[in-house]
């Protein structure tokens, strides 16, 4: 579905400062889309508001052509912060998505439980609490809990930038194949280059705050959807990389 | 173990450090008296003075006074730091009474609630309700946003989040402000028995200071101080149960 999710004349200011300049855009569903700026450009705001936790002060944003007016479970946050409840085992953590659903039964949600223990490697950790394990299994569990509430739209707010450039590289490409598997819309804001080409089906350049389109860049057309590690060395990634290096040069004046 | 054990050494020090310089004469025994004679003293309230019934009236006006506090400084400290309005009402008051000693509120005590157990457990609750309740406030904003976030975002209501979030993250912090304030509420125990009392620890002291009985002024301070480190090491041990994640 096109324009699955719609930025329509959305503007942010909080109080006299202008965060968010009126922007239109439109994201299509099952693709993951790239928030790239330089930070404090206001992009994160963006995507809060997609979640609902931050209204626009002027213009709305659809859902499938219904606006978003609070947070619910259709729309679900990962933040860079290890968000993992620490009183709650793995399998808790990951139970706590599906807590206030009443549309599932006991077998349903411990079916579920079960799928996303094994899809993100964490079975062995199950009974573990999150001060037991990494942060990248943390955030695995935060990844976990979120598609196990039923999540349609994944908003990740630069959810490995804490962790180290090992975990993170295994981590990306279990979200881009999680992401096709799942068959889920993902909205990732990062201000790091090589990440967001990696990642990106679709990568949204902004500028400095007030935060406003400068590209829109359509790297799946570039590198296809599968993205082994080794795509990281080829010409094609290189070139699209230091393509979007400029243009944040040029277009944002920010030196990256 | 080791811990434990040092622990004990150096309790052991303290006191043969403090025996020694008795029993040399450092100091008057009217002053300091010696560790032994304040264990005698201890044998003889526990056998001919009824120390124990003092004790169980004392502990049990800190525990009203305490619960009470608790009770209410729990709820309005969570509003206060959930609503700014309930905040910025309540904050100026309560820092203004958190400031004023206890003993400087005695006399207005007794002449709203007289010399009965009302006013012991009043200045003990004063002493416990207004500490606490700013404690409870700052714990309740120190919830990480993020968690708060996450449970709306998977469909929890205000309540939920409350219950579900809000309250387990503080349990660990909450046990220990409560753990500390209680210290505090024994603290305030002798003013509040000086207070036309006929019974409990504050009392027993109170009296043997007026007959100039220091051992067992001295004997009646050790068991409050027993007191504080039993409750102490329980409530410790009952935050390690209870927080086994930490």
């Amino acid at each position: 579905m096109t324009n699955y999710v719609q930025f329509v004349d959305t503007a942010k200011s909080f109080g006299p400062v202008n965060v968010v300049r009126k922007t239109s855009l439109g994201l299509d569903r099952n693709s993951l889309v790239v928030f790239l700026g330089p930070s404090g450009c206001g992009k994160t705001t963006l995507m809060r508001m997609v979640g609902g936790l931050d209204e626009p002060s002027s213009g709305s944003i659809l859902l499938g052509g219904e606006k978003v007016v609070r947070p619910d479970r259709r729309r679900g946050m990962v933040f860079q912060s290890y968000s993992s409840f620490p009183w709650l085992t793995v399998e808790k953590n990951i139970a706590f998505g599906m807590r206030y659903r009443k549309d599932l039964d006991a077998a349903q949600k411990a079916e579920r439980i079960g799928h996303y223990l094994d899809l993100f490697g964490l079975a062995d950790f199950a009974g573990s609490y999150p001060n037991r394990i990494s942060g990248g299994m943390r955030q695995r569990v935060a990844i976990a809990r979120t598609l196990a509430a039923g999540s349609d739209v994944l908003l990740m707010d630069e959810p490995f930038g804490a962790l180290d450039a090992l975990t993170r590289e295994r981590l990306q490409v279990e979200l881009r194949q999680i992401q096709i598997r799942e068959e889920k819309t993902v909205i990732f804001v990062t201000h790091d280059v090589e990440e967001a080409v990696f990642l990106a089906d679709r990568i949204i350049l902004f500028s400095r705050r007030p935060a406003s389109v400068v590209a829109d860049i359509d790297v799946a057309a570039e590198l296809g959807p599968d993205r082994p590690l080794e795509i990281r060395e080829t010409q094609k990634f290189f070139e699209l990389r230091n393509k979007v290096l400029h243009l944040i040069r040029n277009e944002t004046g920010v030196v990256v | 173990m080791v811990e434990f054990a040092v622990s004990v050494a150096a309790a052991v020090l303290v006191v043969a450090l403090w025996e020694l310089a008795a029993r040399a004469g450092i100091i008057a025994p009217q002053f300091l008296p010696s560790p032994s004679r304040v264990v005698v003293a201890l044998w003889t309230m526990l056998t001919e003075q009824n120390l124990i019934w003092h004790v169980a009236v004392s502990t049990a006006r800190v525990w009203i006074a305490f619960l009470l506090a608790a009770i209410m400084a729990i709820p309005i400290g969570i509003m206060m730091s959930s609503y700014r309005i309930v905040g910025a009402a309540l904050e100026p008051i309560i820092d203004f009474i958190r400031y004023l000693p206890v003993p400087a509120l005695v006399p207005l005590s007794i002449i709203w609630f007289g010399v009965g157990e009302e006013t012991k457990i009043f200045l003990l609750w004063l002493g416990t309700f207004f500490q606490l309740v700013l404690l409870v406030a700052d714990d309740m904003r120190r919830v990480p946003q993020e968690f708060v976030e996450v449970a709306r975002t998977v469909g929890a209501n205000s309540r939920q989040v409350m219950t579900d979030v809000a309250l387990r993250w503080m349990g660990p912090t909450l046990l220990d402000n409560l753990r500390i304030t209680l210290g505090w509420c024994w603290t305030y125990l002798i003013i509040a028995e000086i207070v036309a009392a006929d019974s409990g620890i504050g009392y027993v002291i109170w009296t043997a200071r007026r007959f100039v009985k220091t051992p067992e002024v001295m004997a009646g301070v050790v068991v409050i101080g027993l007191i504080g480190l039993v409750t102490d090491q329980l409530l410790r041990l009952l935050h390690r149960r209870l927080f086994r994640y930490l």
